[in-house]
């Protein structure tokens, strides 16, 4: 187990390991010593435990060495703060969205029922299809983006009153 | 002000560094003692809190020149146990409301 232990202490990032690695590996030695008398189930717990524990500790410690802290976590758990609400217009638009995809299923089942031969033509305008569909939403977005920035719904405009030095004297 | 809510290990790191200053098995074996052999953390999530805690200047270590570096000293700073007061309050206030809550459902 001690064997294993060092060897997934390899998982975690360099910088971690040589700010806790040496730190971890003595405590854990501790608990393995107290918890060698046991009973077997204690100890098989203790093990799974231990190697869970430096998995998910190793995943964490990467993703915050990538993203730079624990702001992704905080993000992660939806614990919706006032400053990050959504505009009222948001539901008007999801209402907007939901209609236009029901309104789409509904068409596309029309028109297989009316012309199913049509249906396999369909089929060989596929590939084409998919290479046009991710450009245009793409248009799409970029276009509804530019609106809500002129709307100024984007919050960029708060960046404007941001000071991010002191004043010079 | 830090306006989220503290994880379970995170706030018995706390709870145990509140006391007085300790190195990373007596943290362990003070967090089991303190949850009845209920929460016993692993190495690996430890050692994560303690990083977290580091990062935001909630916890420090105590420099000592003859301290193995394998065996080193955590204590509370002065931010930490003010925003363990503020979570303790906020537990307080939150436990209150819902007893009284459930007193009012039952009258």
């Amino acid at each position: 187990m001690r064997r294993l232990y060092q060897g997934m202490l390899h998982l975690y990032p360099a910088a971690y390991r040589e700010e806790f690695g040496e730190e971890m590996q003595w405590v854990f030695l501790q608990a393995q010593a107290e918890c060698r008398i046991a009973p077997l189930l204690r100890r098989a717990t203790f093990s799974a435990q231990e190697v869970f524990g430096l998995l998910s500790g190793a995943a964490h410690a990467h993703l915050r060495s990538i993203f730079g802290g624990d702001d992704w976590l905080r993000h992660r758990r939806f614990n919706m703060r006032p400053q990050y609400r959504f505009p009222r217009s948001t539901v008007f638009l999801m209402w907007v969205i939901l209609a236009g995809v029901v309104l789409a299923i509904q068409k596309a089942r029309d028109i297989a029922m009316s012309t199913p031969h049509e249906v396999m033509v369909a089929w060989k305008s596929l590939p084409l299809f998919l290479l046009l569909f991710p450009a245009l939403a793409c248009a799409a977005v970029v276009a509804v983006w530019g609106l809500l920035f002129a709307l100024r719904r984007t919050g960029l405009h708060r960046l404007d009153g941001v000071q991010s030095w002191p004043e010079q004297k | 002000m830090e306006t989220f809510a503290l994880s379970e290990p995170v706030l018995l790191v706390l709870l145990s560094l509140a006391e007085q200053p300790r190195h990373g098995y007596s943290m362990l074996k003070d967090i089991e003692a303190m949850s009845g052999g209920r929460v016993l953390l692993s190495t690996g999530t430890l050692y994560g809190a303690l990083q977290r805690l580091l990062d935001q200047g909630w916890i420090e270590r105590i420099e000592e020149d003859e301290a193995p570096r394998d065996r080193r000293t955590y204590r509370l700073t002065s931010r930490g146990r003010r925003n363990l007061q503020m979570e303790i309050d906020r537990m307080r206030h939150l436990t209150k409301l819902a007893g009284l809550r459930i007193a009012r459902k039952e009258a």
